[in-house]
């Protein structure tokens, strides 16, 4: 995937780059707006990651001109403000995700590949079926079924788990599950998700051979079968 | 108390109706110009009355008595008379007084014992007068007017005449009785008509006073709501309530401009530390794909991940609190009752798996303005406070109430608590008791929590839950 960044601090947007650069992504990078404005015009590119304080053209001003064009590739906004409703402003100026820096690689990673993949698997948002191996679950008749046994869950781990479902495949970490799932953007002092994961495991892998949910370490969850 | 009870209490709780025309007219009532005009209009009512019923009884004294004292003359005139003259003489002498066109309103009558007039110009013996003290006697007479008739009031004294006739002498006093009932009628008028422009007057200035102040209101509640850059409606007059608008109008553009400048810094403080702190992350991320995992190396470089972790969460909490202090936070209608139900679902595997029970009991339809996430956030901190120091085997209650007064939430555990006399003090910065030490965190969650019920205009409340703490936030 082509991806653009544009930002001004340079230790960051070089490790930024090579960061995604290892996990096979060609990478483009502006370090201001003006010049981030004019990539983003001029070369095919399939993401774009934008600082929110730039020089000489503003992140959200960016974003927004890209907007004005036409252009829809999705727009993943760092941000070294203090955030709560910056979030808000910086998702209405044309962003697809809001991160607040210092963030981890990691974090990032899952949410750019989050991103992608919205574009490609946009069927997946409104199939009422969504199948990974044996599990399946539909959205109409909230029913899910594991090798075509019923499985019971509460209306949260329904929810849990159509989140996990539609980026199967994809790391997903708690703060995106915590934004996905519960609409919340902050950091609890303990381990809420974790323990949600594992009572929706629990019910999803307990009493099958193969699990499809899995703990990436240092990241997050991801929902996929084992190769 | 029970879930369902609660419910009912939120389902009977009135809201806040748009106000009816009948709410306006009991408004203006209450106002100040209207209680004012209405006490003067009393007083000046009452002054009236006083001094036209002042006017009325000092005239009347002084007409009555001339009256009388020419009655008292007449009838001293004619007993003389009576002794020296005949009857027949004493007969013409009251018809010849009777007919006198200079005596205007003088009446006589003489009458038989069987009350047959025999002379006079009464036109018979008043048998059902008007009042009878003994001496003087008031009664009505027909007097011709043109065509017509009208009775007119006559005062007069009567006294025995030889041979057992009887005499009465008096005068028309309709004129006197006229001017009375005018001034009367006129005393009545004044009092109606002071009353009901004070009522008017008060009426049309309590309207004027009540539209002003709901639209100060009106703009203070948007202000109060985060939005600064409203001002008082201030009209063309050099009246005190708009002097008073202008100047809070200049106080709050000096409040603006302040907060505003407040923002800025923050902003910019956030930029500051939080760039650094990302090329330190980026930094340590990058190096740490170098190293084997395991290496002496690998393990500084979590460790310094680690260590920027802890900075942003306390950076992230101490910008939170001074954002929410600044009360420039964007504010929407907040569903309390989802917020409390979702929060609580958050919570309550984590609970469990520390064998903890999270009670609940969320009454519905409680809703706020302000910013869910902040709330969402300082819930979540009371919620982390409570599992954190409540022991294994422990309980956590959490409740929204909805009294007439404003919703309330309150998380109540049954750890160890906090003594009264440092219940203020752990609402201030970077306070953690010793007893608190031993368990991570960055003593900054009741800040938080403070900072955001304040930009809420709640009240936060630290009890005593016998045992344990009891933290309360009403609306």
């Amino acid at each position: 995937m082509h991806i653009l960044i544009v930002e001004d601090d340079e230790v960051a947007r070089d490790h930024l780059a090579k960061a995604l650069r290892e996990v096979g992504h060609t990478v483009d990078v502006a370090a201001d707006g003006l010049a981030g404005l004019h990539m983003a015009s001029s070369i095919a590119i399939d993401l774009a990651i934008v600082d929110r304080m730039l020089p000489k053209l503003d992140g959200l001003a960016l974003v927004q001109s890209l907007r004005a064009t036409g252009r829809k590739l999705p727009v993943l906004i760092l941000s070294a403000l203090g955030e709560v409703d910056d979030r808000i402003t910086g998702l209405k100026a044309g962003g697809d995700d809001y991160l607040t820096k210092p963030y981890h690689v990691a974090e990032l990673l899952a949410r750019v590949d989050a991103l992608a993949r919205r574009g490609e698997s946009g069927n997946a948002e409104t199939s009422t079926k969504l199948k990974l191996a044996d599990l399946e679950l539909d959205r109409m008749t909230r029913r899910v079924t594991r090798d075509g046994k019923k499985i019971e869950l509460t209306a949260r781990e329904f929810q849990l788990l159509e989140f996990m479902m539609r980026h199967s495949g994809q790391v997903v970490t708690r703060t995106m599950l915590l934004e996905g799932v519960w609409d919340y953007h902050f950091d609890p002092q303990t381990n809420v998700i974790d323990v949600h994961i594992s009572r929706l495991r629990q019910a999803i892998d307990k009493d099958f051979d193969k699990p499809l949910l899995h703990t990436v370490r240092g990241a997050g969850y991801s929902l996929r079968e084992d190769e | 108390v029970d879930a369902a009870r609660l419910t009912d209490a939120a389902r009977l709780r009135p809201r806040r109706a748009a106000v009816s025309p009948d709410q306006r007219f009991l408004g203006i009532l209450d106002t100040s110009p209207f209680r004012i005009a209405i006490a003067y209009s009393i007083a000046f009512a009452c002054g009236a009355a006083l001094l036209i019923g002042g006017v009325d009884f000092a005239v009347s004294r002084v007409v009555d008595s001339s009256t009388d004292n020419l009655i008292d003359a007449e009838v001293q005139g004619l007993r003389e008379q009576v002794l020296v003259l005949s009857r027949n003489d004493f007969i013409e002498l009251i018809e010849q007084r009777s007919q006198d066109q200079d005596v205007r309103g003088a009446v006589y009558l003489m009458v038989d014992p069987q009350l047959r007039p025999v002379a006079g110009n009464v036109p018979a013996w008043p048998t059902k007068p008007d009042s009878d003290d003994g001496k003087w006697i008031q009664f009505k007479v027909a007097v011709p007017y043109g065509d017509e008739t009208r009775e007119h009031e006559m005062r007069a004294r009567r006294f025995k005449l030889p041979g057992g006739y009887d005499m009465l002498v008096g005068h028309d006093v309709q004129e006197r009785q006229d001017v009375k009932n005018l001034m009367m009628r006129g005393l009545i008028a004044a009092v109606v008509l002071t009353l009901l422009l004070g009522l008017g007057g008060g009426f049309w200035m309590g309207r004027r006073i009540l539209a002003q102040a709901g639209a100060i209101s009106a703009v203070a509640t948007q202000i109060m709501r985060g939005d600064l850059s409203q001002r008082l409606p201030v009209r063309d007059a050099d009246d005190e309530i708009n002097t008073l608008a202008r100047e809070i109008n200049t106080m709050l553009d000096r409040i603006e401009q302040l907060t505003l400048g407040m923002r800025t810094v923050l902003d910019s403080a956030a930029h500051d530390l939080r760039t650094p702190l990302n090329r330190l992350q980026s930094t340590a991320e990058g190096a740490m794909s170098q190293v084997t995992p395991g290496s002496p190396e690998r393990r500084v470089l979590e460790r310094v991940s680690v260590e920027v972790d802890h900075m942003r969460s306390t950076l992230d909490a101490l910008l939170r609190i001074a954002l929410a202090e600044t009360g420039t936070v964007a504010r929407e209608a907040v569903s309390l009752s989802e917020l409390v139900a979702s929060m609580v679902e958050l919570y309550a595997p984590v609970s469990e798996e520390r064998g903890i029970t999270l009670e609940s009991a969320v009454a519905e339809g409680a809703q706020v303005q302000g910013s869910r996430q902040l709330l969402a956030q300082a819930l979540a901190n009371l919620l982390d406070n409570a599992i954190k120091f409540t022991p294994e085997g422990g309980r956590i209650r959490v409740s929204l109430l909805t009294p007439a007064a404003g919703p309330e939430v309150v998380v109540e555990d049954n750890g160890p608590g906090i003594p009264a006399d440092k219940r203020e003090i752990v609402l201030g910065r970077r306070v953690r008791l010793d007893q608190a030490r031993k368990v991570p965190g960055s003593g900054l969650g009741l800040s938080l929590v403070a900072a955001v019920t304040k930009l809420h205009g709640a009240r936060l409340v630290l009890d005593d839950a016998a045992p344990g703490l009891r933290v309360s936030l009403k609306f």
